[in-house]
């Protein structure tokens, strides 16, 4: 069907994958504690009294979307914050700000021109 | 005008136009009107590329031109509400997650319009101020951590 390749689509593109991977609360949690340091799923388990699998779940989303990397360490595999995927995010929210900001600036001069004009015409 | 962020992690943008709803609704659905302001500063948006189907289901498409290089930008979108001169939003199933952007033309009764311009699908931890200035201090920590490897 026609929405599962828009599905399909969507999930593909980077920044879609770190839009969805900071949609969770949970995650966004994790993301927090990491930026103050690298740390192990059992670290990062306790505070939200969730098990380590489950945790894990939240973990593989982050690493696909980039947004951590894991050490190699096969017992306990540091986690640690990758900046770039964030900063992708927020740079496109920004220029999204900023296109928004200046489109009304020129739909402001727009009006003003349509007004001058209005008034050219009407004027005795 | 206001450019604020509220809890569900939308971003809003208030403005005050000198000009009745009917006028600013009008302008920014119609082609003719549109080429002259859609395109941000340093790009243009040539009438030939805009598509306007005044409906909701109808087609909202722009080409946004770089006018030094000459990159090109679609944005297509789908009409939701198309409510004159009241309402407007439009879906963009092809950004990130499927943005919204929905505007609000509010009469102030005095010749002008306030318009309400709503994205929603932002992530709300990276849309408040706080928020962004917290993972941006831990950035600032991270980086300085980083280079101690």
């Amino acid at each position: 069907m026609n929405n599962q390749k828009v599905e399909y689509k969507l999930t593909d593109d980077p920044l879609s994958l770190t839009f969805a991977a900071l949609a969770d609360p949970t995650r966004r949690s994790i993301l927090v504690r990491l930026a103050r340091g690298e740390a192990t799923v059992g670290d990062l388990a306790e505070p939200f009294d969730m098990t380590l699998q489950a945790v894990s779940k939240h973990l593989k989303v982050l690493e696909g979307a980039g947004l951590i990397s894991r050490g190699r360490d096969a017992q306990f595999r540091p986690c640690h914050l990758e900046p770039g995927p964030l900063d992708a995010a927020t740079e496109w929210i920004v220029q999204n700000r900023r296109i928004w900001t200046e489109r009304f600036d020129q739909l402001e001069q727009h009006l003003q021109r349509l007004k001058d004009t209005t008034d050219k015409e009407t004027a005795p | 005008m206001t450019d604020t962020s509220d809890q569900r992690g939308e971003l809003t943008i208030t403005r005050i136009f000198a000009a009745p709803p009917a006028l600013v609704f009008e302008c920014m659905t119609t082609p003719a009107h549109l080429t002259h302001f859609w395109g941000p500063a340093g790009a243009s948006t040539p009438l030939a590329g805009i598509t306007v189907e005044p409906r909701p289901g109808g087609r909202f498409e722009t080409l946004m031109v770089n006018d030094e290089t000459g990159e090109e930008y679609p944005m297509r979108g789908v009409f939701v509400e198309f409510d004159p001169p009241h309402r407007l939003s439009f879906t963009e199933a092809d950004v990130e997650g499927g943005m919204t952007t929905s505007i609000v033309f509010n009469d102030l009764g005095d010749g002008r319009t306030e318009t309400v311009t709503h994205q929603t699908n932002v992530p709300p931890m990276l849309m408040s101020p706080e928020a962004r200035d917290g993972l941006e201090s831990s950035f600032v920590k991270m980086d300085a951590y980083l280079a101690t490897l």
